[in-house]
């Protein structure tokens, strides 16, 4: 499954901001967009601590970055610039997005941005087959239970049956314990008649 | 612009009017002359249009403008076609499916339990929307109009779930995806995706109906319920 893009787009200029908002909901869907409009709007601000709150990818603008370079460098291979003209980027090794070029070369330059990033990803993500923990936590799932009666039952604490699931939805595109149990059936984990 | 020319480019929203009681033979007459016709507020039944038909759009201070009996009335048909429409559109598709795919493919039946407990789950809610819960929200806004006449405030009713993923959206996103993803064995390919297409014209239909509910409803009553507090 690809992975929808939780992109932040930093931006003052309003047009550029709904411009680059068309071109990846068009161009690269599945995508999540969130425009701040300062850099100050960001709700994990400066901190970066990588909680979960991080986006994927931002997009900002050249002085936003320069300003804040504490947070831009680390993450300097998902974050993208748009520069007016083919301007010199700030710092190196930095994608820019050059606003001027024609609409098929911007499509290309995000294509690009987009596809280095993703390699990292990919691998893993295409590794379908579930673990056996994961089997045993579906199984249970399949039959009912809640989290907390699978932490028991497994002997592991609630928050590693809380990452087994995020997993197993992560593998098989499916949320709802109803479409989990019908896995399951369907791959023998459980029989039909183990179900209520 | 004629309401013709509109429906013609997008057959996707003749559902959409029906609900504001608009029925085909547009004839050559303007979305203005329709709305007069049937006495409709012209501004909401634009609103409504493009925030379905354009899924990036969704003016929700707009939207909060209109009164909460025109939301509710919208929300109530849009209901009523998922009950005798789009529901049993999916099962008449579904049902040949299953029967003309070979007999003793078990996915296939199990396929037809899991669409029953989505349908379940959507009636149940048709229902609480009508027997409580747009019932509570109509007498609210009532209410506050004789605010001045100091009536009597509402006990507060519990507010249906936030959605940080809507259940009936999340079953139908599934159903979907295990046809797509997950199905094997023999079947019927070409009927199959008449129900994928069923699934997905009432998946579009219940996004935009839960936007509109969750978004603009609930604060709606949210307001209504401080200003009318004792």
């Amino acid at each position: 499954m690809r992975r929808t893009k939780q992109i932040a787009v930093i931006l003052s200029d309003t047009l550029q901001c709904a411009g680059l908002n068309s071109l990846l909901t068009d161009y690269f869907p599945p995508v999540n967009i969130a425009d701040f409009r300062a850099f100050d709007d960001l709700p994990e601000n400066g901190t970066g601590n990588g909680n979960g709150t991080d986006f994927h990818y931002y997009l900002t603008q050249a002085d936003t970055f320069a300003l804040n370079i504490d947070f831009f460098l680390p993450r300097r291979s998902r974050t993208l610039i748009l520069t007016a003209g083919k301007a010199a980027s700030p710092a190196a090794g930095c994608n820019c997005l050059d606003t001027g070029a024609p609409k098929e070369a911007l499509i290309e330059q995000l294509q690009q941005f987009f596809s280095s990033e993703d390699t990292q990803n990919t691998v893993a993500e295409r590794n379908k087959e579930l673990s056996m923990r994961e089997k045993d936590v579906l199984k249970l799932i399949a039959q009912g239970n809640t989290n907390k009666d699978i932490a028991d039952k497994l002997n592991i604490s609630l928050n590693t049956v809380l990452t087994h699931r995020k997993n197993i939805t992560a593998r098989l595109g499916i949320k709802t314990v109803s479409g989990l149990t019908f896995y399951a059936i369907m791959n023998g984990l459980v029989s039909s008649d183990a179900i209520g | 612009m004629q309401m013709s020319e509109v429906v013609e480019e997008n057959p996707s929203l003749i559902p959409i009017i029906s609900r504001f009681g608009i029925r085909l033979g547009l004839g050559d007459q303007s979305v203005a002359e329709i709305c007069d016709k049937y006495e409709l507020d012209t501004d909401f039944l634009l609103t409504v249009i493009n925030t379905f038909l354009n899924e990036e759009y969704f003016p929700e201070k707009k939207l909060q403008t209109f009164h909460t009996s025109q939301i509710i009335d919208y929300l109530v048909k849009t209901n009523e076609y998922y009950l005798r429409f789009q529901l049993p559109n999916i099962e008449r598709h579904l049902t040949s499916f299953i029967s003309t795919s070979i007999p003793g493919n078990p996915i296939l039946e199990l396929i037809g339990k899991f669409f029953f407990s989505f349908k379940a789950k959507l009636v149940a809610r048709i229902e609480c929307d009508d027997r409580q819960w747009f019932s509570y929200c109509l007498a609210l806004s009532e209410k506050l109009q004789d605010k001045l006449s100091g009536a009597a405030s509402l006990p507060p009713l519990i507010h249906p779930e936030e959605p940080a993923d809507d259940p009936i959206e999340a079953l139908l996103a599934d159903l979907k995806r295990i046809l797509v993803k997950h199905l094997s064995g023999d079947y019927n390919l070409n009927l199959c995706y008449a129900v994928i297409s069923a699934i997905c014209s009432l998946e579009k239909d219940i996004r935009q109906h839960n936007r509109i509910r969750f978004r603009i409803l609930t604060p709606m009553v949210e307001a209504m319920e401080k200003i009318n507090r004792p």
